[in-house]
């Protein structure tokens, strides 16, 4: 890559760098993207319980709180901005499960203050209209909190689509581009990243895990955050609707969240209490696989540790451990002009949308000019989903494009011509594919489909079979050809 | 396109071949296998070792070599194939769809239906080894394509979990590829597969066997860098204080098999829990009507002889009930499983033909008596999880069955108590 000239840097390829990214090219502003992995989305934007909050979780945040304004203002952005980008958004609703009376007298005072800023959704249930609507809940609870508008969506789903609607009206997206270094100069910054330089004029720092090491790159880090450990469980999907609401009890301390939910595509998750923890370890350990346990069977005693399929650890950073989740930082670096810090915390995903504005606004302020771009269109199509047509739609499809014809995950039922598309819209390993299409994360968990799918990755991308990686860098999938270990020796 | 099929067959492994023979031998006019690959055989392809046929043929073949055998008959016995074809969804009324990049999306009702499935292997996520999460890690099954089918070694320091079969044959053919494989753990006190494969695949080639250990971390970021390995208790769980870290590139996983039935279940047929495979009488009819299976999907075999007979009766079976439209047998025994019995298939005999038994043991025992109900008892110098008991019931021993007995128990007895 030679020295690249763009009016706009963003760092970080998650759900808010994406919505920013997005968000610009609204306008006639040459933006341009930087994600140190092989694709957007692997970040904190990953590992992720996939709720949109949309009240009753709000009942937590306060109004002097700048993350509660970003997150209420994101409540009715977030079903059409799902709208327009094609993905999937799904109001299940939510139950906060009341377990005596001293959390009662709490919710109360809770719902009366999420009422005083207008927030009106969620209503008291009791105990047998709970046990109606969940049947497999703790025979103990003696009632629960019901907010019918809590949705859920798929986050990495969201940021792959901000992304390519981002590229199709203008902006550059560079991956494998790790930021090294910036400097200042007379126009901006010079800005060193692992695929060469690019100048800029403003910046906006969205970099995850690493926010404030990047801050620190140019003395913009005038903040602290902590990463914090979360961890998730999927279930099988033939476990079926264990839960059909997303499920949880108050946690007693910030960050000892403890939620059971349906994902969008049919498989359970469960979330574990969140934890202090060296920045970047995402290694799990059968201690959080048995507290997640532990803490699922308090809601519903059914849940078993064999239905688990995968599970995964995951960072957010808390602006600090007292007021973690309440505060967030969303603000133009107080030492560095035309630099503009980004990190929401918890739950990045739901404020992502009023975030996105706010950020453009903070950039105006900055000095950018904003000119519309006429020429903008909010619109994206996601790949086609095979296993979801009708009959007659699946029947023209495969007479238009044999590629749909042949099945390559037999687990999900994704074809070849859905691994094509993923491929041709910026997807460059296995993984890439797997979240785009979903061949590779079924109970067999690529046992079948890997061979395959690493067969049309070289195809496609016209390289070797055995320079397909897992995940970029050096996740090569299959290490060496056939005989090469046996070369030179005797 | 597909009008008129008397028996079509899901599959096209040793199981679905002989099933599709044997059917149109015995009188089904119109048999079609389907196959979501590019050629038949299944697994057979990717398994080069030898082994294979011994008791089938009397001859030591390689796998591709015994899928010959049998790729030549269905060819000669005019079976209609469908290759490159996903069967998508089976009804209970036996309706078919299946998509194909030739046929397109496809739906036909068959009078009957072999399931031939065969199995998948347990994955990571199943285990749910803690660690990180790095490319390198495959199950047995997908490493032997990559290096027999694909051409491509998935490393060069390899650590095995789990002695099933595929896993010991795979550490003696990526030694033969020039990998080390630095060693084979396995949670249990004895090797998951066969003696043969554990004498020729580990001790033959001095690869390391540490029994009663298991792998408790996955270390590396974007490649496995390392393993933790530990020593278990008597409840298979981790001791504190016994672990040690063993430098790799790669980890193959060769955990079990778990027999393949989501098109079995959407067909609303009834599984065992402990097979993971349908509940089949003698004839490897399920409890659907027109429904039958055999071979892995029933229950996970090992050895692939036993395979193509069992669905040998399977294909027959499906063809009489086209042919003769032969209500299910009026009686109905069921065998139960008792003192260290796991399974038995079949889970129901008529008694009224002669019938074999596959079953296995749930624990490693020596002197051992084998009865079945009062009509049947062998003694056993040794039984193993691993090794499947074969027990054939004559029409002598069957007559000795009493009018009216509904169930007749299995147990493998202690000699001497």
């Amino acid at each position: 890559m030679s020295e690249i000239k763009t009016e706009v840097l963003v760092i970080g390829g998650g759900v808010l760098g994406t919505a920013i990214a997005r968000e610009l090219s609204r306008y006639k502003v040459d933006v341009t993207l930087v994600e140190k992995e092989a694709d957007v989305s692997w970040g904190s934007t990953k590992a992720n319980m996939c709720i949109v909050c949309q009240g009753a979780d709000a009942l937590e945040f306060r109004k002097e709180y700048r993350r509660s304004k970003l997150v209420w203002e994101s409540i009715p952005m977030m079903e059409p901005l799902c709208r327009e980008l094609d993905v999937p958004f799904k109001r299940i609703g939510e139950l906060t499960i009341i377990r005596n009376n001293d959390e009662m007298t709490k919710f109360q005072k809770l719902k009366m203050r999420a009422e005083s800023v207008g927030i009106t959704t969620h209503q008291f249930i009791d105990r047998e209209t709970l046990h109606r609507m969940e049947p497999n809940i703790a025979k103990d609870a003696i009632g629960a909190l019901y907010d019918p508008t809590i949705a859920i969506t798929d986050p990495v789903r969201l940021t792959i689509a901000l992304a390519e609607n981002a590229k199709q009206n203008g902006g550059n997206l560079i991956t494998e581009a790790e930021v090294q270094d910036i400097a200042r100069n007379a126009d901006g910054f010079e800005v060193k990243t692992s695929q060469g330089n690019i100048s800029c004029e403003f910046i906006i720092n969205a970099a995850g895990m690493l926010v404030d090491k990047v801050a620190a790159m140019v003395n913009a880090d005038d903040f602290v955050v902590f990463p914090i450990r979360g961890y998730v469980a999927i279930l099988d999907k033939k476990v079926g609707e264990v839960v059909s609401h997303e499920v949880h009890a108050r946690p007693e301390a910030p960050g000892e969240s403890n939620i059971i939910t349906p994902s969008v595509y049919g498989n359970v998750l469960l979330g574990t209490p969140m934890k202090l923890a060296r920045r970047g370890d995402y290694a799990t350990t059968q201690e959080m696989t048995d507290v997640t346990l532990r803490n699922a069977h308090q809601l519903v005693p059914d849940i078993s540790g064999k239905d688990i399929i995968n599970s995964f650890a995951g960072f957010l950073m808390f602006r600090n451990w007292e007021l973690g989740w309440h505060e967030c930082v969303v603000s133009a670096s107080r030492n560095v002009p035309r630099f503009i810090n980004v990190s929401i915390g918890y739950p990045g995903v739901s404020a992502a949308p009023a975030t996105a504005k706010e950020v453009v606004g903070l950039l105006s302020q900055e000095g950018l000019k904003l000119d519309e771009n006429p020429k903008f269109n909010p619109y994206r199509k996601e790949i086609t989903d095979f296993s979801e047509l009708s009959d007659e739609e699946k029947t023209e499809l495969i007479a238009k494009d044999a590629n749909y014809g042949h099945v390559v995950c037999r687990c999900e039922t994704v074809t070849e011509g859905e691994v094509v598309e993923a491929i041709r819209r910026g997807a460059t390993t296995l993984d890439g594919v797997k979240f785009r299409t979903r061949a590779g994360m079924g109970r067999c968990q690529g046992g079948f489909c890997s061979p395959r799918v690493t067969g049309i990755l070289a195809r496609e991308l016209g390289i070797g079979e055995e320079e397909v990686t897992k995940k970029g860098g050096k996740s090569r999938h299959l290490l060496y050809k056939s005989k090469a270990l046996l070369q030179g020796r005797e | 396109m597909l009008q008129d099929v008397d028996v079509a067959v899901i599959g096209s492994g040793p199981a679905g071949m002989a099933a599709a023979i044997k059917a149109k031998e015995a009188g089904a006019e119109n048999v079609v296998i389907m196959e979501r690959a590019e050629q038949l055989g299944g697994l057979l392809h990717q398994c080069i070792h030898n082994g294979f046929g011994l008791l089938y043929f009397k001859e030591d073949l390689t796998g591709p070599e015994y899928a010959h055998r049998f790729i030549e008959k269905v060819m000669d016995a005019k079976v209609k194939m469908l290759l490159n074809t996903m069967v998508t969804g089976i009804a209970p009324d036996r309706k078919v769809t299946a998509v194909s990049s030739q046929e397109g999306y496809t739906t036909f009702r068959p009078k009957a239906i072999v399931l031939a499935m065969g199995c998948r292997e347990k994955t990571r996520g199943a285990l749910n080894i803690p660690g990180t999460r790095p490319a390198g890690i495959f199950t047995a099954g997908t490493a032997q394509r990559f290096v027999n089918v694909e051409g491509f070694i998935p490393g060069e320091k390899i650590v095995i979990l789990g002695s099933g079969d595929i896993g010991m044959i795979m550490a003696r053919r990526l030694t033969l590829e020039g990998a080390e494989v630095k060693v084979v753990v396995e949670i249990l006190p004895y090797v998951g597969g066969l003696i043969r494969n554990e004498v020729q695949c580990l001790h033959d080639f001095n690869i390391p066997l540490l029994l009663e250990h298991t792998v408790t971390h996955i270390h590396g970021e974007k490649r496995v860098e390392a393993v933790t390995v530990a020593r278990v208790d008597r409840n298979k769980n981790p001791i504190a204080g016994t672990e040690r870290q063993i430098e790799c590139d790669s980890l193959l996983l060769s955990v079990g098999l778990i027999p393949e039935n989501e098109l079995s279940l959407m067909a609303g047929v009834e599984l065992d829990p402990v097979t993971g495979g349908p509940i089949v009488d003698e004839t490897r009819q399920t409890n659907v009507p027109g429904i039958f299976a055999g071979g892995n999907v029933v229950h996970v075999h090992d050895l692939v002889d036993n395979v193509s007979w069992e669905s040998e009766l399977a294909g027959q079976s499906a063809a009489s009930f086209v042919t003769e439209r032969k209500k299910a047998a009026g009686r109905r025994v069921t065998l139960k499983p008792g003192r260290n019995i796991r399974y038995i298939v079949p889970h129901t005999i008529s008694g009224e033909r002669e019938v074999t038994l596959y079953m296995r043991v749930n624990d490693l025992e020596e002197g051992v008596r084998l009865k079945v109900g009062g009509i049947m008892s062998k003694a056993l110098r040794v039984v193993k999880p691993s090794e499947m008991l074969k027990i054939e019931l004559s029409s002598a021993q069957l007559g000795k069955l009493e009018e009216g007995t509904t169930e007749i128990v299995v147990d493998c007895e202690k000699r001497g108590e």
